[in-house]
C-alpha cells in the first residue's frame, strides 16, 4: 500500500501541465541576424510569492547574448508549469541579434 | 469568531505577487550606454467576491446566507467575460505611462520596452499594477 502511494506521489510530484500565459512578437528585420534566446524561472509553493523580479532575469540574459548589437523580432513567451503543489512560472525570450559590421 | 478576526489580519498583512503578462520589445544596445527607466502606475481595488463570501463565512459561521450568495451571483453576472485581474474602479490609471516614460529619458531614445501586468493579492483587496521597464539610450 505504501509502495503504491509512493509511486503514485513521485507520478505526481513529476508530471507538469503546462499553461501557456501570453505570448508576444515585434517586428522582424529583413537582415535577421543569429537567433539568440534566454529564459529565466522561478519556483513557487502553492502560488504564494512576493515578486516577479525573474522575468528580468531573462531579459538581462538575452542582453548579454547581443552586447553591443540589436536585437529585434523579440518572441516573448510566459508560462507556467503545474506540478504538485509546486509551480514553476518561467519567461523564454528570443529574438534576432544583429551587430555591426566592425563587430561581427 | 475569533478565529476569523485573527485570520483577517494575517490575510490584510500578507501580499502575494500575480503576473498576468510580460512583453518585450527590440533592444538595441549599439547607440550608446544604456540607463535603466521605470514607470509603475497602480490601482487598489476589493476583491467583491471574496469579501461577500468572508462576510458571508463570518455572519452566517460558515452556513452560508442566500442573500450574500444571491449578491455573489448578481456580481459574477456583472463580470462575466475575458478580464485579467480583479476589475477596478477606474479606467485610466495606466493612461500616462508614456509620458511619464519619456521624463524619464532625455535623450528620448528608449529601447529594451518591458510592459508588464502584475498585481499584488492581499485576499480581499488587490493592487493591480501596469510596469513599464525600458533602456533610455544616452
Amino acid at each position: 500500500m505504501i509502495r503504491k502511494f509512493c509511486l503514485l506521489f513521485i507520478a505526481l510530484t513529476l508530471s507538469g501541465c503546462v499553461g501557456l500565459n501570453t505570448v508576444s512578437m515585434t517586428q522582424i528585420p529583413k537582415d535577421k541576424g543569429q537567433l539568440v534566446e534566454a529564459n529565466a524561472h522561478d519556483w513557487v509553493f502553492l502560488n504564494f510569492t512576493t515578486q516577479n523580479d525573474f522575468a528580468d532575469r531573462a531579459v538581462d540574459n538575452l542582453k548579454d547574448l547581443c552586447v553591443g548589437g540589436k536585437i529585434s523580432g523579440v518572441f516573448t513567451k510566459h508560462q507556467t508549469t503545474s506540478y504538485f503543489l509546486v509551480f514553476k512560472r518561467e519567461v523564454i525570450v528570443s529574438g534576432y541579434c544583429s551587430l555591426p559590421k566592425d563587430r561581427m | 469568531m475569533r478565529k476569523y478576526l485573527l485570520l483577517t489580519p494575517i490575510l490584510l498583512l500578507t501580499a502575494c505577487a500575480r503576473m498576468d503578462h510580460i512583453q518585450v520589445g527590440d533592444i538595441d544596445q549599439s547607440q550608446g550606454k544604456l540607463k535603466p527607466i521605470s514607470v509603475k502606475v497602480s490601482e487598489n481595488t476589493v476583491n467583491v467576491d471574496t469579501t461577500l463570501a468572508l462576510t458571508d463565512a463570518v455572519l452566517s459561521n460558515g452556513s452560508g446566507s442566500d442573500e450574500i450568495e444571491a449578491l455573489r451571483t448578481i456580481w459574477a453576472l456583472m463580470n462575466m467575460g475575458p478580464r485579467t485581474g480583479n476589475p477596478v474602479f477606474n479606467d485610466a490609471y495606466a493612461q500616462n505611462v508614456l509620458n511619464q516614460l519619456h521624463a524619464q529619458c532625455q535623450s528620448g531614445k528608449i529601447t529594451a520596452i518591458r510592459s508588464v501586468r502584475e498585481a499584488n493579492d492581499y485576499a480581499i483587496a488587490s493592487g493591480e499594477i501596469v510596469r513599464i521597464d525600458a533602456d533610455c539610450i544616452l
